[in-house]
């Protein structure tokens, strides 16, 4: 919706009046982008046609329920307030914004839209300050304007949103990279708002994986570690809090997702017969990347048989045809070392799935598209497609127990990787947080 | 967590993100009169119901008004503008040609 608003904008300042067709329950979502481009007045006309309606009496009866208000705002003389909106009050929020125990601030930010539904660690000045230690850079360094907002990501709110989430200071240099990701990835701000509800899906390389004790292993996408909890839930939190992003308002994702909270990993790199994911994204082994992805399903799948034609073919004859963009597949070590140690490489896999993976035609959304005659419904058709200039529709990682399972991730489009820079007192941190490790009773 | 447990007293710094207020600006471009013998801009996105949401418009709109043509532009994906480099001047051009604009997302 926010760049079809974007256009809508441009075309009036282009001196051509327009009117602009939202769904109803979008009306929200267009006028935030409006404003945000600072043209409150641009006039939309809410209408019943249900979102991404195929159905085509329903569309005409629901466009001629509004042909009436499409005519009037092309043709209505603009009315003063349009003409001369009111200036917004300058925000000026306190630094210190509240006082109070345990329960009322939970309560507070709760309250203020600024969790995630879970209790939150007071951001004091005291934790704050030690979350800051983990970065060299100043507190009011900016990381970045976050879209749709435009909020500031300085270094002192994302240590605040950290310490919110649970996290350590140690984990401040991938959070500060995660922000940059976030500003510069060319899906992250659709993806994050889209009524897909797609998750931001977080990848780290390289050797800060082990500093952080990011699970890699048995349960990495399961919860108890706080690495992988925190990282994504504080990211979370700024996306709420820097970015702006309101549930129901920008984010209009309709169901919703679970992965939301936090889905971090790390890749097994160790116990890998492969080339890590940032290696294979042009990066050096020695370096600590964090990457970035949307999907907004995940599944997992027991292996049919345990050789390669067995997990090859579990892959392929579980990917949904109604997935919209790539398809991310989590292989165990045990399922990656039987792949490579039967000469598989990476690529090898990629391709033997782009060319083996198939569908029947009637089984994709476009065959109940209108217009021209789309064939036979049962004839089987590619569920992968490539296009110059197209992300890489495929991305492996090796991640997981010994086991004979495989995760399918369906969904997005494209990863983004950043290199993750590092304090000077990098060490000494690592040590000071070192023993921040489950160690569960005997029993 | 009210019956004085956990009761300590706590001051909190705020995780809402200052931001640079926007400057807000009026629609300039003066609304039409009427539609007779106009041409009207259709903007079409790529979601699935842009279209024909769109095409049933057309079609009421020349039913209605003896307007003089319809222009379509279809955007080449919901996740992009049209400002974009690569389109803007494609884009401009259309705009220049309208006398007023129509969209749609589907949405």
């Amino acid at each position: 919706m926010k760049y079809l608003v974007y256009d809508t904008i441009f075309i009036e300042d282009s001196n051509r009046p327009t009117v602009t067709l939202a769904y109803q329950y979008f009306a929200n979502d267009a006028m935030s982008a409006a404003s945000s481009r600072g043209m409150p007045g641009v006039r939309f006309v809410p209408e019943s046609i249900v979102s991404e309606c195929s159905v085509t009496k329903e569309i005409e009866v629901g466009v001629s329920a509004v042909m009436d208000d499409i005519v009037a705002g092309l043709t209505k003389p603009l009315t003063a307030e349009e003409e001369s909106p009111k200036p917004k009050e300058v925000e000026k929020p306190s630094r210190i914004i509240f006082k109070g125990n345990l329960e009322e601030i939970n309560r507070f930010f709760y309250q203020r839209g600024w969790t995630d539904g879970l209790p939150i660690i007071p951001p004091t000045e005291e934790a704050v300050a030690e979350m800051l230690t983990g970065t060299d850079l100043s507190p009011d360094h900016l990381v970045a304007e976050l879209e749709p907002r435009l909020g500031k990501a300085t270094v002192e709110k994302i240590a605040i949103n950290a310490v919110m989430a649970g996290a350590l200071p140690t984990y401040m240099p991938l959070l500060i990279v995660g922000v940059k990701v976030l500003s510069t990835s060319p899906m992250a701000d659709v993806w994050a708002v889209s009524t897909g509800s797609w998750i931001p899906f977080w990848i780290v390389n390289g050797p800060i994986r082990k500093d952080l004790h990011i699970n890699d292993g048995f349960g990495a996408l399961s919860p108890g570690e706080i690495a992988n909890a925190t990282i994504g839930r504080a990211l979370g939190l700024i996306t709420k809090n820097i970015r702006g992003v309101r549930k129901g308002i920008e984010d209009m994702g309709v169901l919703g997702n679970p992965g939301k909270y936090s889905m971090v990993i790390a890749e097994n790199e160790e116990d890998s017969p492969w080339e890590p994911l940032h290696v294979e994204h042009g990066f050096k082994k020695e370096d600590s990347t964090i990457s970035l992805c949307f999907p907004n399903s995940y599944q997992q799948q027991h292996s049919y048989a345990t050789d390669d034609k067995g997990i090859l073919n579990t892959v392929i004859y579980n990917i949904t045809p109604g997935r919209m963009g790539m398809l991310g597949i989590i292989l165990t070590p045990v399922n990656a070392k039987a792949l490579a140690s039967r000469g598989w490489t990476k690529k090898d896999i990629k391709k033997y799935i782009m060319e083996n993976a198939r569908a029947p035609r009637d089984h994709y959304a476009g065959y109940y598209a209108g217009g021209e005659d789309k064939g036979d419904p049962q004839e089987s058709v590619p569920l992968f497609t490539t296009r110059p200039g197209q992300p890489d529709p495929i991305q492996i990682y090796v991640v997981g127990g010994w086991g004979s399972w495989t995760g399918l991730l369906s969904g997005g489009q494209g990863i983004t990787t950043e290199k993750i820079e590092l304090p000077a007192n990098w060490d000494k941190l690592v040590a000071k947080y070192k023993n921040v490790v489950p160690t569960y009773a005997k029993y | 967590m009210s019956n004085g447990k956990l009761n300590g007293q706590y001051e909190v710094l705020s995780p809402w993100a200052e931001a640079d207020p926007v400057a807000l600006r009026g629609l300039k471009a003066p609304r039409l009169t009427d539609l007779t013998g106009k041409k009207i801009g259709l903007f079409c996105n790529i979601k699935r119901a842009a279209g024909p949401i769109l095409t049933v418009i057309e079609r009421k709109l020349k039913e209605r008004f003896p307007i003089s043509e319809v222009s379509w532009y279809r955007g080449r994906s919901f996740s992009v503008s049209e400002q974009d480099p690569q389109n803007k001047e494609k884009f401009e051009e259309w705009i220049k040609g309208v006398d007023a604009v129509i969209l749609a997302v589907g949405d």
